[in-house]
């Protein structure tokens, strides 16, 4: 909201900076954004005299000017308007002055001529669309001065923004009651003028109001005006408009945006003579069955209707969206004279429905959806009619019509002193406060002295209960002026169980992966369906956006891939080559047995890309494989006390290949932990990976339930010596080293404390036969209780010796 | 007989001490002291001359042959302490301190959980417990509970993704707020890390960022409290010379409510930096770095909570704003392109 400061000083005898002025309100809750200089884009052109103006000795239509612009000598300027003459004073930019559309003035020739700068026309200047001719000047100012000065344009204007509680402060007026408490200045209204013509007609007979529903519209009140000349308003009011961002239409339109601005209160006018049956109807719109109802606003547009949206209608049809914008078929034109002048109040909820759904903003609807002074808008409609007839000639006709189904009532709350400074933690006085509240317009009634009774005013609509009441004490005192003091926090014995929290589960999480040479990642939780779709993911279960942004944000993602491969994709780009990323995010899937929905499962993501190590001396050089991955979750699993976990194939996985389930051994049954594997070459290829990209995608909420029922127990140390054997056995390529473990383990070796391989050996392949591999196991044996001896060893080692060869195709 | 004996006792020390500096090894050393001291050695062999020696020359003959052994023994020893030094020379030549060490991979943390892990450490010093809700919220939390009814003007404060009608990707930490109550009775002092969302991006705005709610319910909790409370979290994780602003503002869940500003990190609040003017804080000397305030009865309404019994506050803050102060980032999208360059930064 931009607020004039000479318009507001109209309204408040403010004399201070506007600094001052800007840190004050900023201090009471209306924080000031920025302070402008609305023509600062003007602020080099001068006032200029032309002395003389000759006819152009090689053009028709250009002139010779010698003007004086002040200082030195009269500048000679070539100027092409048709109205340039001897003697008139015009606005002069000189050499070196930028215009409002960013072009510099130069010296320059105009067939043959030399010509030290421009005369300026309104259109120039950005002060209308006006282009005739330049611009002429009232005869009393000076040659030389500013033209802002000489004009007396507003040079400072505050852009306030507003929060949506305060309704009250979308004007000049608001502005200046928040100025006059905050400085003790007194606010005066503007004086009313209003002259009524009976000989004109009453306003009540010209329009006969009817309201359909009360609660949609609790008063109509509308001034009728005759023998309106419609043309551009006087230019003190199109400069205060344009200063407050406003474009100028024409003095009927102007008035209603004057008043708008000034005292926040919207108008409409319509052309009477367009109105049929001198009636004005307020009920909202009747589509029939077929949905076919519209209205053509003001814009052109035509707009499709609800039952919802509430129309003012004449006596055959709509002609407004009430509160929202005009229609096209009773809107003023420049042949107009007979004019109605509505000012009324409409249900907030209504207008923000119909505004919001038809994505048509205005300032009116902004302030009617916000709250608008009910018993402040008699004010504003008798001052708009008074600007409207001083502005157009018109007269305006006694009385006014009136509907009124729904009148004011005051609002009364209580108010508790002691309450009040216990919820803001300070000593307020009943003086302080009681000034407080009669300074916001407040009655108060302090009989009793402990429970005040309060009326708020009318234009303070946020100030319903106590609270409210409250929180103005706070603001005026300055929240900034209460004492800081550190609570105690109490707590219940219960909270005190609940120490070991999602939250820093997944934090410790982070701290592993950080601690295991992993680097972060966040990425968006949405992603587009395209990316889903790419790891030929399942469509349903996907969650949507009904809204989104784009198309690449239109779903939330159901894994954590698709984020980490977004990542290898800008990484690449960048030259980084070597990726060690982990993402913790939720995936989200539909859940109807949710109540919102969703099933949100939090995911510890792991990719691998590129070398494993730092390419540097002494690491060996290497890709990234599945024993890198696999050994993070391996070690990720021990740090949580979990495993040892089942690695198990599992092929025909959407995007990974190959795919291993990682499984853990429970009460329940097996749990699936989650995914580890390579993205498919053919989908990594889009994300521009020439080489693997290894992942693992574990279930984060699961393997804090498990870990959370773990605890550490201490086992004794050995006092006993072990006895370790090793055992090389051939295998087949294809046997699996788990088969091996899990064959010597059901030979069931006594005393067997730990069975570990120790060395993998792949002898070169010879033609005739089918590739094997040596595996090295180390068998470790223990008794708890005594020294073993190498013969008890034996022979149990040599049932391993002789039993595997039976149970498996290998060789010893 | 004693006197030759003396002289060839003499005479093996001389001999030790010309010939040890010819021992080049541990190796040879010992065939020295084999040679000497060994039992059938050069100090034995002059020691079988003792036996016939009468009674008066014995005492000191033998005085006289423990000397020389000492001295061959320490002349033996000061070689062996001569070649170990030279033997662990050897052994260190080819050691170089400045080979590269074998250094795993580093990892790191995102600079958004780095802020939200030091944010969450402090407010849980000061007796706040840590919460966690759904993303997706149903309209009732995120906004209804919150004092926002459907088609009220301070919906337009937050820009919503909805997933439908009712249910939507929640717009800020608070529906917790109302989670926490509906689960929990008085007092409660809880803090909501996490993610949040809105139909918004540009320059200072992305869809997704992350928040931290605070929210103390109690009896007599006043609003000095809540300075209380953020002026020692803002110093605490700003340092000691942060300033606190409390500005008056609306949030449609709290009454009164404020945003707080604190003194510019960069400039010290003094809106410049030398002759420049500070870009952070615009000139202001001011940062804004959360909103917060007592909360709403409304609220209280909504969660059975009797709100003549109880007051409390409630504050939040966007995290990459502390990341941003903190770490002196610039460009709020670095944190989500996930450049290892940028990740790395932070380990
Ligand atoms: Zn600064």
């Amino acid at each position: 909201m931009l607020i004039s400061l000479q318009w507001l000083r109209e309204f408040v005898p403010y004399t201070g900076t506007v600094q001052a002025l800007a840190d004050r309100l900023t201090m009471q809750g209306l924080e000031v954004e920025a302070i402008l200089d609305p023509f600062e884009s003007i602020s080099a052109i001068v006032v200029g005299r032309v002395l003389e103006c000759d006819a152009h000795p090689d053009s028709d239509h250009l002139h010779v000017c010698s003007v004086d612009v002040g200082a030195g000598e009269a500048l000679q300027i070539v100027c092409g308007a048709p109205n340039v003459a001897k003697g008139q004073l015009v606005p002069v930019a000189r050499i070196g002055a930028v215009m409002p559309d960013g072009m510099q003035i130069k010296k320059g020739k105009l067939r043959g001529v030399a010509s030290h700068g421009m005369i300026c026309s309104e259109r120039e200047l950005g002060l209308s669309e006006d282009h005739s001719g330049i611009m002429v000047l009232p005869d009393s100012l000076t040659p030389g001065v500013l033209l802002v000065d000489a004009l007396g344009l507003e040079r400072e204007v505050l852009e306030v923004s507003i929060t949506p509680n305060r309704a009250d402060c979308l004007s000049v007026l608001g502005i200046a009651r928040e100025a006059a408490l905050g400085f003790g200045l007194p606010l005066s209204m503007p004086k009313l003028n209003l002259i009524e013509d009976v000989s004109a007609g009453h306003a009540a007979e010209a329009v006969r109001l009817e309201i359909a529903d009360p609660e949609l519209c609790p008063v109509y009140r509308a001034r009728v005006l005759t023998g309106a000349s419609i043309k551009p308003s006087p230019a003190w009011m199109r400069h205060r408009l344009l200063a407050v961002g406003q474009r100028p239409i024409n003095n009927i339109v102007d008035v209603t945006n004057y008043i708008l601005m000034e005292l926040g209160q919207p108008l409409h006018s319509f052309d009477r003579g367009l109105l049929k049956g001198g009636v004005i109807r307020v009920a909202p719109a009747t589509p029939d069955m077929k949905g076919g109802m519209a209205i053509t606003t003001l814009d052109g547009q035509e707009r499709k209707l609800l039952a919802s949206d509430l129309l003012i209608w004449d006596a055959e049809r709509p002609v407004a969206l009430a509160g929202v914008m005009g229609g096209a078929n009773s809107s003023i034109s420049d042949a107009s004279t007979e004019v109605v002048l509505e000012c009324a109040i409409f249900r907030p909820g209504t207008i923000r429905k119909t505004a919001r759904r038809l994505a048509l903003p205005s300032e009116a609807s902004y302030r009617f959806e916000r709250g608008v002074d009910q018993v402040g808008s008699v004010f504003a409609l008798e001052r708009a009619a008074q600007l409207m007839a001083e502005t157009s000639g018109a007269r305006v006709m006694a009385g006014v019509a009136v509907a009124e189904p729904k009148p004011w009532v005051d609002r009364e709350q209580i108010f508790r002193i002691a309450k009040c400074n216990a919820l803001l933690g300070l000593e307020l006085s009943p003086e302080f406060c009681r000034v407080t509240l009669t300074g916001l317009g407040c009655h108060v009634d302090d009989s009793d002295p402990v429970c005040w009774r309060v009326a708020s005013p009318p234009h303070r609509l946020d100030l319903e209960r106590e609270v409210d009441l409250f929180e103005e004490c706070g603001r005026v005192h300055g929240l900034d002026r209460i004492p800081a003091v550190l609570p105690k926090i109490s707590k219940s014995l219960d909270s005190a169980q609940t120490s070991d929290t999602v939250f820093g589960f997944l934090q410790a999480l982070k701290g592993w992966a950080a601690g295991a040479g992993l680097r972060e990642a966040i990425n968006y939780s949405f992603v587009g369906a395209d990316d889903l779709d790419r790891l030929n993911l399942p469509e349903e279960g996907r969650i949507r956006i009904a809204n989104p942004l784009s198309e690449d944000q239109n779903t939330l993602r159901t894994e954590i891939a698709p984020g980490l491969l977004n990542n290898v994709r800008h990484n690449l780009s960048q030259g980084n080559g070597s990726l060690r990323l982990f993402e913790i995010a939720k995936a989200f899937r539909e859940d109807a047995a949710s109540d919102t929905g969703a099933c949100e499962n939090s995911r510890l993501g792991i990719l691998v890309h590129g070398p494993r190590h730092a390419q540097e001396w002494p690491w060996e050089q290497g890709e990234a494989d599945y024993l890198d991955v696999k050994g993070l979750v391996e070690n990720l699993l021990t740090h949580l006390r979990l495993g040892p976990a089942g690695f198990v194939l599992d092929p025909g996985h959407p995007y990974l290949e190959p795919c291993v389930r990682v499984e853990l051994a429970g009460k329940n049954g097996v749990a699936l932990i989650g995914r580890i594997g390579r993205v498919q070459p053919k989908i990594a290829d889009a994300y521009h990976a020439r080489k693997d990209v290894w992942l693992a995608d574990l279930d984060a909420d699961l393997l804090r339930e498990l870990s959370r029922a773990v605890k550490p127990a201490f086992v004794s140390l050995p006092k006993f010596p072990p006895v370790r054997r090793d055992v090389t056995i051939i295998c087949p390529a294809d046997l699996r080293a788990e088969q091996v473990e899990a064959a010597i383990r059901e030979l069931k070796p006594k005393n067997l404390e730990s069975l570990v391989l120790v060395a993998v050996y792949a002898p070169e392949d010879k033609a005739d036969a089918k590739p094997e591999r040596n595996l090295t196991f180390r068998l470790t044996y223990r008794h708890a209780d005594r020294t073993l001896v190498d013969k008890e060893v034996d022979k149990e080692h040599g049932k391993v010796l002789a039993g595997l060869p039976q149970k498996l195709p290998v060789r010893i | 007989m004693l006197k030759s004996f003396l002289e060839g006792l003499d005479g093996l020390t001389l001999e030790c001490e010309a010939r040890r500096g010819q021992a080049c090894s541990l190796k040879d050393l010992e065939a020295l002291r084999v040679e000497f001291l060994g039992r059938k050695g050069k100090l034995a062999a002059a020691m079988g001359a003792l036996a016939q020696m009468g009674p008066e020359d014995k005492p000191a003959a033998g005085k006289k042959a423990n000397e020389v052994k000492n001295a061959l023994g320490s002349l033996l020893e000061s070689r062996q302490a001569e070649l170990d030094a030279a033997a662990t020379q050897d052994a260190l030549s080819g050691f170089d301190p400045s080979m590269p060490g074998r250094r795993p991979a580093a990892g790191s943390l995102h600079p958004i959980t780095l802020a939200m892990q030091e944010i969450c450490e402090v407010l849980t010093g000061l007796g706040f417990e840590v919460v966690s809700g759904p993303e997706v919220e149903n309209d009732w939390h995120n906004f209804e509970a919150l004092n926002m009814p459907p088609d009220h003007p301070a919906r337009d404060m937050q820009d919503t993704l909805y997933v439908s009608d009712r249910v939507l990707l929640r717009t800020h930490t608070s529906p917790l707020q109302v989670r926490t109550m509906l689960s929990r009775k008085p007092p409660v002092a809880v803090i909501a890390p996490g993610k949040v969302y809105r139909r918004d991006s540009d320059l200072t705005h992305t869809p997704m960022f992350h928040q931290i709610e605070g929210l103390l319910v109690d009896r007599n909790v006043s609003m000095g409290d809540l300075r209380g409370t953020l002026t020692a979290f803002v110093r605490q994780l700003f340092g000691a010379n942060t300033n606190v602003r409390f500005r008056p503002s609306f949030f449609p869940f709290t009454e009164p409510s404020a945003e707080v500003d604190i003194s510019c990190v960069m400039c010290g609040g003094a809106g410049h930096i030398g002759n420049e003017p500070c870009r952070v804080c615009k000139k202001t000397g001011w940062v804004e770095i959360l909103g917060c305030g007592m909360v709403d009865p409304n609220v209280y309404r909504a969660v059975g909570y009797d709100p003549e019994a109880v007051t409390g506050f409630a504050f939040g803050l966007g995290v990459e704003r502390v990341a941003m102060l903190k770490y002196g980032i610039g460009d709020l999208r670095m944190f989500f392109e996930n450049d290892v360059r940028f990740l790395e930064q932070f380990s």
